[in-house]
This record gives C-alpha cells, sequence and structure tokens, in this order.
C-alpha cells in the first residue's frame, strides 16, 4: 500500500504522516545509530558485573594467544639480530694464485647479496690460530701452513630471516672458480627458524580455538539479551520496525561487548611487557645486547581491536540470526 | 479500503479460525467488531496486521492484495496501520514519551519531528502532563490512551482496536470512543472488537457479528458513516 504515490484525498489527511524527506530520513537513522550505541552502553553499564565478566573472558581469549604470538615476534627478532652477525665463511682452494684470490674477491664483492667482503690469507690465518690456541709451539712441526686463505663474506640481512636467500647466495658462492668450500654457522638459525614456524602454527591454532570462544560467548551474552527484551522486540515489530531495526542495538552491543574485550586485552599485555621487559632488557646487557622486548605497538593494538569489533559482530550476528527469527507477534 | 475477499484461515491442526470471511470497509468509515470469545474477532485482526496469512481467499488493502506482498515489505505496511492492544503492550522500562515516539523511530524520523508529533498525539489523549512517567506509575484508562497515543502518533490510515474498553468503566469509554471518533472525522478507517455490548449499544455504528468464524452480518445495510 503505497501511501505516497496516490493524489491525497480531504478526507485522507490522515495520511500525510508517510511523507518523509530523505534529508530528514538520512538525519533519523544517523541520530538513531547514535542513540541506540548510547543506550546500549547504558544498559551493559547498568549490569556491571555481567559486562565486565563477559569482557574478561573476551579479554583473556584474546589475550592468550596474542601473548604467544609476540612470544614468538620476540624469539624471531632474537635469531634475526644474531643472524646479522653470521658470516659465511668461504675457504679458497689450496695454492690458489694471489691474481686468483684477488678475482675471487672481485666477484664476491659483487654479488648482489653480500654486504661487505673481508680476506684473511693464509699466512694471517696462522698466525692468529697461533695467537689463540695456544698450540703456536705444536705448530713448529708442521713443514706447511695446513690453513687455508679464507674470505668472510658478511650477506646482505632481510626482516625476517630469508633462508632460501641465503642458500642461494651459498650455492652460487660455492659456484665460483677457486672456492674449496663454504660454511656456514646456520644451523641453530634453522631450528630457531623451524620453531618459531611451529610457534606461529599453534598461535594460529590457538587463537581459532579461543576465537571461537570468544564468538561463543558474545552469542550466548547475545541471546539472553534478546530474550530479556523480547517483549519489547514483539511491539517494534508490531509497530513496524524492520528486522535490521531490531537487529541492530544487538548487533552492536557484541561490537561494544567486543572492542571492549580487545581493549582489557591491550591493556593486559600492555601491563605484561612493561613488568616483564625490565628483566629482559638487564638479561640483555648482561650479554652486551641492544635487544630490547617488543610490545604490542599501535598498529598490532589497533589491529587487536578490529579483530575484537569483527568477532563481537559475528558473534552477535549468529546469536541474532538464530533467535530474532523465533520472536515475531503472536 | 479494506476488503475480505473469501478469505478463510485455517490453523496447523485443524481448527479454522475464519471461514469464507468476506466484507469491505471504506475510508474513514468505523466499525465494531463482535462475537463471542473464539469466533475469529483476534484471528480477523491479526490479518489486518499481517500477523497471520489467509489460507485462502483475499485480503485488499487500498486496491492492493496483501497476499503478494513479501515479508519483508511486512513492517512498511505495518506503520500504516495504527492498533490499540487489550493489554496496551507498553513497554514498562520506557518513559509514556518514549513508548508514543516508537513507531515514529522505528520509521526513522528526525528528533525534532518525533518530540512535535509525540506531544501533538499525547494532548490529544490529554496526556501531556505525564510524558516524563513510566507506564506503571498510569492507571488503566491513562495506560489506554497511551496505547491509543502510540497506534495514532504516525497518522495511520486504518486504526484497529482490540477490545480497547476492555477494562475501563463506561465513563472512561465514552471518552476513548470519542476519540475513536475524532480520528474517523479526520479520515482514519476505524475497526474496533469488542463484546462491550453496553458500549455497541450506546454507539450509532455499523456492527459486523462473527460467529463461529463465519460472518453472520456484515453490517453493510446499516449505511456507512
Amino acid at each position: 500500500m503505497a501511501a505516497t504515490d496516490r493524489p491525497r484525498e480531504a478526507a485522507q489527511r490522515g495520511a500525510s504522516g508517510q511523507k518523509i524527506k530523505f534529508a530528514d530520513r538520512w538525519r533519523g537513522y544517523k541520530s538513531h545509530h547514535r542513540d541506540t550505541i548510547r543506550i546500549s552502553l547504558l544498559k551493559m553499564m547498568r549490569e556491571p558485573v555481567q559486562t565486565l565478566m563477559t569482557v574478561a573472558v573476551i579479554a583473556i581469549a584474546l589475550a592468550l594467544p596474542t601473548a604467544l604470538y609476540l612470544t614468538v615476534e620476540n624469539i624471531q627478532r632474537l635469531g634475526s639480530n644474531f643472524e646479522s652477525s653470521a658470516q659465511i665463511t668461504v675457504y679458497v682452494q689450496n695454492g690458489a694464485k694471489p691474481e686468483a684470490i684477488k678475482k675471487l674477491q672481485d666477484k664476491l664483492e659483487n654479488l648482489p647479496a653480500v654486504d661487505s667482503v673481508s680476506y684473511i690469507s693464509a699466512e694471517q690465518a696462522l698466525l692468529e690460530f697461533k695467537a689463540l690456541s695456544g698450540f703456536g709451539s705444536a705448530l713448529r712441526y708442521l713443514e706447511d701452513n695446513p690453513l687455508p686463505a679464507v674470505f668472510l663474506v658478511q650477506p646482505i640481512v632481510s626482516e625476517p630471516i630469508d633462508l632460501a636467500q641465503t642458500n642461494s647466495l651459498i650455492a652460487s658462492i660455492a659456484d665460483l672458480p677457486g672456492v674449496e668450500d663454504v660454511q656456514i654457522d646456520m644451523q641453530w638459525l634453522q631450528r630457531l627458524h623451524s620453531l618459531t614456524e611451529v610457534g606461529h602454527k599453534v598461535v594460529l591454532a590457538l587463537g581459532a580455538t579461543l576465537g571461537l570462544g570468544v564468538l561463543l560467548v558474545i552469542g550466548n551474552t547475545i541471546r539472553l539479551a534478546i530474550q530479556s527484551r523480547r517483549d519489547e522486540i514483539i511491539v517494534v515489530k508490531l509497530v513496524g520496525g524492520t528486522n535490521a531495526y531490531v537487529r541492530r542495538p544487538f548487533l552492536y552491543n557484541g561490537v561494544l561487548l567486543g572492542l571492549f574485550g580487545a581493549l582489557a586485552a591491550s591493556i593486559m599485555l600492555y601491563l605484561s611487557v612493561v613488568w616483564i621487559s625490565s628483566s629482559i632488557a638487564d638479561l640483555a646487557d648482561l650479554y652486551q645486547s641492544q635487544y630490547r622486548l617488543a610490545g604490542l605497538g599501535f598498529l598490532r593494538f589497533l589491529m587487536l581491536m578490529c579483530l575484537g569489533g569483527l568477532f563481537g559482530l559475528a558473534g552477535a550476528w549468529m546469536a541474532v540470526s538464530k533467535h530474532l527469527k523465533d520472536i515475531e507477534p503472536k | 479500503m479494506i476488503c475480505f475477499d473469501n478469505l478463510s484461515k485455517r490453523y496447523p491442526g485443524g481448527f479454522e479460525a475464519l471461514k469464507n470471511v468476506s466484507f469491505e470497509m471504506a475510508a474513514g468509515e468505523m466499525a465494531f467488531l463482535t462475537g463471542h470469545s473464539g469466533a475469529g474477532k483476534s484471528t480477523l485482526l491479526k490479518m489486518l496486521m499481517l500477523m497471520e496469512r489467509p489460507t485462502s481467499g483475499n485480503l485488499l488493502i487500498n486496491g492492493k492484495n496483501l497476499n503478494r506482498l513479501p515479508n519483508s515489505q511486512i513492517p512498511i505496511y505495518r506503520r500504516q496501520v495504527g492498533v490499540v492492544f487489550q493489554n496496551h503492550q507498553l513497554l514498562l522500562d520506557r518513559t509514556v514519551f518514549d513508548n508514543v515516539a516508537l513507531p515514529l523511530q522505528v520509521s526513522g524520523y528526525p528528533a525534532n519531528e518525533i518530540g512535535r508529533r509525540v506531544r501533538a498525539a499525547l494532548d490529544g489523549v490529554g496526556l501531556l502532563d505525564k510524558e516524563q512517567q513510566k507506564p506503571v506509575a498510569l492507571s488503566g484508562g491513562e495506560q489506554q490512551r497511551v496505547g491509543i497515543a502510540r497506534a495514532v502518533v504516525h497518522k495511520p490510515r486504518i486504526l484497529l482496536a482490540d477490545e480497547p474498553t476492555g477494562n475501563l468503566d463506561p465513563e472512561l469509554s465514552s471518552e476513548i470512543m470519542a476519540l475513536f471518533r475524532r480520528f474517523q472525522n479526520v479520515g482514519v478507517t476505524v475497526l474496533i472488537a469488542t463484546h462491550d455490548v453496553n458500549l455497541i449499544d450506546r454507539m450509532q455504528l455499523r456492527i459486523m457479528r462473527l460467529e463461529g468464524g463465519t460472518m453472520i452480518d456484515d453490517g453493510a445495510d446499516y449505511g456507512r458513516y
């Protein structure tokens, strides 16, 4: 029944109420959204214990995987810190001529992934060995210098660790003429890398499980809210409230719960990082390391908030689509 | 305005609440719908509110067949109908003002417009001074009048009332009927379901009688007011 597209009869002035200008409708829509958020907040504050408990559960469920994620990230950073000191040792073939060695040095320096190259001749190596090992006198009995000349190659380190790149660099160095062998002490780095890989997967699994938990907690809270406002929903539907109108306060409620949960989780993580990081700093100083614990940071704080809001929306949506249909005026 | 065309409603389980009901009401007409409990009065009103769909037959409002109205359009349709419920259906945790404002809020009216219309509606039922009270603080008659204000605040073209004088004394009943008259006079089609014989006798109005789901007298020959 379109009241607006019929010429109005004098006796039907009553129908003029159907006409609303678009601009007015938009203003009404905006103020309705504002009111809905305000009323949602008021309703949450009216039941502080219930709200706080829900928010706390959400916060813990969000904080746990995030804390694990931060741990893995920090371990990874620890690894890359050490990798920057990881040199590639290139052993030169015995008896290589000085020209060949000079050529090899040029080639090494021109490799794209190489940062710097330093040369240790066989004689230098022997002197160093004598000085450091304490076997100096024993070496006198050797006729020839058993030590090869060595290039120490410092690769350009990318963050995060790119093992494939390092491996291809090693392969291309090994192919150069005059190279006897290439060594890099990267096994422990590889292990660390695999370990952080495992860590990332655990974070994902834990995050997915606890994310599901968050969905269910929010869904259940919204379900209870829907049930307690049953009468209101019926009346709203009777006076012409659309499903979207009925849904809206519950969706906002879910989003707000998610946001508050994420905020609480961020605060928990921030406090934990502050608490732990002073000890980490002391420990790092003992090792003469500049390493410091990395916290959540602003960007990841925003991401966590978005995630919380999305989880809230999704959980509320689940509850709303399941339970609102059942509530029809009878 | 309202046209029931051979409409039947059978509930799951076989109970036939309405049997081949046909009648018409013109725009600006006011009529009583009467009959014993279980005669089908409530079902007929539910049809008009689209709370129920007919099993067979058609319901035309303003020439449009409601059978063809998709469910998504039901809220839009309901905004053109005002309903006064027997148990008033007010939200007890909201003020009188907020209760009356509800039909305007769901239609997306801006706040200043809502304020103006709500006060006009409350003024119409003589409750302007109670707008900030909660419904529980009001008497039965006042609650019923709040319900009426809510039913007419959005200026519907059809006003349905289910036992609007159910638990009111005769004096209050007359007041409420006088209110309905005023809406009729501005072109609203008013249908009042009641079994209040005294009330029916006092008012010279078209009377439709339902019995066991059948319209035994649609009162059309009474003449239209």
